[in-house]
């Protein structure tokens, strides 16, 4: 354990950088998007800057251990950072699409990108707030923060369907968030009841973590199963899922970026960080966590596979996805919680990706659904090849990294014996596969259904899009070629939440 | 920490007559009758943390934090909003004879259940004493009768005075359960919650100004 001033800076550049942003609004765009730019790669760099001593075994504690930064909380930063950087990149033309200035209406484009701007960096900032926290707490207040920061994000286009997916965010979110405000609080009373913490000892994770088995047996199932409905609605875990697709589908395309790849990731790790230290004395959360896991990815998927309108059908991927994630990190085993975390990562990196190539359709062509696109494999290649490599990433197939990430899940599972868990999974991916490739295959190559008529000119997305894209697609390939490049950081990460075994 | 020096008899009072605001503000259809009862509430929060505070310092704080974004600025932006949207709640999922009759039925059993498994929530010697056992029961009531009104409402501004139930039941809950919470965590959670309803409102206000109305049931253009 060392003292550093990496856990406090890595959330407050962007908070620091949130408010220059507000205030700046009269500055200009470009001004206002180079300092987005500027902080969002900064805090990426200090995510890398704590991976790589972390990595050597570091923990990094500051303000007399109120922040603390293990393998865990590192890897959430560094895909926080990472995406959030990419996210800022790929908006800077975004925004300049017309059909976003003429939703959020002419005339006042400067004064409403500057919150559009000061939000996102707040919503990043508080995200890592929220992952380097070792306050109870203060996670608590945390991801509720990145619910307020990016409430208004969901509702920005104000336009009915943007305003309907904004009330149900904020209202299901923060009802749900309250739930787990009852079980913070009891952990932290049940913690100090217990004797052997004193003063502000029984609110620090890392502290009531070794008194966990202590708890009395009956409050501590309480407070697991308030967490568990509170972390849970907010990752998008079925049956808490129904904000999700309206949410994810109907925030501009950065934010949906971010909401599908990090956000919901973060709130998993609340829910590991919190209810995983009840694990090694009660091992049936285990079973509870696989069998919510596992409902989680097939009612995803089957709902993916109904929808038209593709940042819909990414949505409900991406509640299935979550389920993969929290049944691999919810066996508690070394396997499990290493294969969950690494499917994390894939996620992140396959779902913005995916996302990213839905804006770029909105932006060349003005259109979201299956049934209105068609043939544009040779107008929009590299959009095309991104949007293939992402959903064959999801869908586990090789040489991706999505292959090897939910190898390891599946074998975690045939390991832990729970040998329809595993069907389930793999059976689960092949639908992602039809889910996914299967539009892919609609827009790119078949042509445009008849009566449908084809969009005007329809170009390749400029450079400044496809390039977060492309960057994406390649960590993809790469991490799924040779993948052992991230095994130091996964095996830092699943080793603090591996309970049982190696 | 003295015991004794708490005033019990107020402090059943105070009490009761928070669990009566929560049923009133829930049951009455009249939105600004609701937000004013809810005000009223939060002051008899404010007053009931005093009470506490004679024995706990700490708790002015939370009392001052409370008085200020609960009993003037959440009543105040519901005033808002109100004026803005309509006056009347749309009949809610369940008639007014039923509902009472629940909410009557939630209150006395969860206050009662609450009150005889203090053990359960509060695990400590101090909160299983009997000012603190009713505080307990108060929060979990006015928490059960917040969820109660937030599924059975179909007026989002009604929601919304159920979301501010659930914390209040909350935050009072805190009294028992984390009398040492520091300074810095009770300001954030407490100015979270008044962000939160500040919020929400405004996105209500403005889904009534693109459809004209307030009913959550008819929010359907987003579907499957």
């Amino acid at each position: 354990m060392r003292t550093s001033i990496l856990p406090a800076a890595a959330f407050l550049v962007p908070l620091a950088a949130g408010a220059v942003v507000f205030a700046a609004a009269r500055l200009g765009r470009r001004l206002v998007q180079g300092v987005v730019l500027l902080a969002s790669l900064a805090t990426a760099a200090v995510g890398v800057a704590m991976a790589d001593a972390v990595v050597r075994g570091d923990v990094l504690t500051a303000w007399g251990n109120e922040l603390r930064v293990d393998g865990l909380s590192a890897l959430l930063v560094v895909v926080i950072g990472v995406v959030g950087f990419l996210a800022s990149a790929y908006s800077v033309r975004y925004v300049d699409q017309p059909d976003f200035q003429k939703r959020i209406g002419v005339g006042r484009v400067e004064h409403r990108l500057s919150i559009f701007y000061g939000l996102l960096l707040w919503f990043v900032g508080t995200m890592i707030w929220g992952s380097v926290t070792n306050n109870i707490i203060m996670l608590w207040v945390a991801v509720e923060a990145s619910t307020l920061t990016s409430g208004l994000l969901v509702a920005f286009y104000w336009d009915k369907r943007a305003l309907e997916a904004g009330y149900k965010y904020l209202m299901l979110l923060t009802i749900g968030i309250t739930f787990a405000l009852f079980g913070c609080v009891l952990v932290y009373a049940a913690a100090a009841a217990t004797g052997t913490l004193t003063g502000a000892q029984p609110l620090l994770i890392s502290e009531v973590r070794g008194v966990a088995g202590l708890l009395p047996p009956r409050t501590a199932r309480l407070a697991v199963a308030f967490l568990i409905i509170g972390f849970g609605t907010k990752a998008g875990i079925a049956p808490f899922h129904p904000w999700l697709p309206d949410a994810h589908a109907e925030a501009p395309t950065p934010v949906s970026v971010l909401l599908s790849a990090v956000m919901i990731k973060m709130a998993l790790y609340a829910l590991v960080r919190t209810v995983g230290m009840f694990l090694p004395s009660w091992p049936q959360i285990s079973v509870l966590a696989v069998v919510l896991g596992t409902f989680t990815m097939l009612l995803g998927i089957v709902l993916a596979l109904g929808q038209d309108d593709l940042k819909r059908l990414f949505a409900y991927s991406s509640v299935s996805q979550m389920g993969y994630i929290l049944a691999g990190v919810g066996l508690g085993t070394y396997l499990g919680c290493f294969g969950g975390l690494f499917h994390l990562v894939t996620h992140a990196i396959g779902k913005g990706l995916l996302f990213m190539c839905a804006g770029a359709l909105i932006y060349a062509t003005g259109r979201r659904k299956v049934s209105e696109l068609g043939g544009l494999a040779a107008k929009m290649p590299v959009t095309g090849v991104c949007f293939f490599v992402g959903a064959l990433a999801l869908s586990g197939f090789p040489p991706f990294s999505g292959f090897w990430s939910k190898l390891t899940v599946y074998l975690a599972l045939a390991q832990a014996g729970v040998w329809w868990a595993a069907v389930i999974a793999v059976v689960t991916s092949v639908l992602t596969m039809v889910a996914l490739v299967r539009p892919a295959c609609r827009v790119f190559w078949a042509p445009p259904a008849a009566g449908v008529d084809a969009p005007g000119a329809v170009r390749e997305v400029p450079a400044s899009l496809w390039v977060p894209m492309v960057a994406l697609a390649a960590a993809s390939l790469v991490l799924g070629l040779v993948p052992q490049i991230v095994y130091p950081f996964l095996d830092q990460a699943a080793r603090v939440l591996a309970v049982m075994g190696r | 920490m003295i015991l004794t020096d708490l005033p019990g008899d107020l402090i059943r009072t105070l009490s009761m007559l928070v669990v009566i605001t929560s049923v009133v503000a829930v049951e009455t259809r009249r939105l600004r009758v609701s937000a004013t009862v809810y005000g009223v509430q939060a002051l008899l929060i404010v007053g009931l943390l005093c009470c506490f505070a004679t024995v706990n310092p700490a708790l002015y704080w939370w009392a001052g934090t409370a008085f200020v974004t609960k009993a003037i600025l959440t009543p105040l932006f519901l005033f808002l909003c109100i004026k803005r949207t309509r006056e009347v709640e749309l009949p809610p999922l369940i008639g007014f004879g039923p509902s009472v009759v629940v909410a009557a039925l939630l209150m006395v059993g969860f206050f009662r259940l609450t009150h005889s498994q203090v053990e359960l929530l509060a695990p400590s010697p101090l909160a299983q004493t009997e000012a603190f056992r009713t505080n307990l029961a108060v929060a979990s009531t006015v928490f059960v009768l917040g969820l109660y009104a937030v599924l059975t409402r179909r007026d989002a501004v009604k929601t919304v005075i159920g979301l501010c139930l659930l914390e209040n039941g909350v935050h009072l809950s805190l009294v028992s359960l984390a009398p040492e919470l520091s300074e810095t965590a009770l300001v954030g959670i407490a100015t979270e919650v008044v962000v939160t309803v500040f919020l929400l409102l405004y996105v209500i206000t403005g889904v009534y100004q693109q459809a004209g109305t307030t009913d959550t049931l008819r929010m359907r253009e987003l579907r499957g």
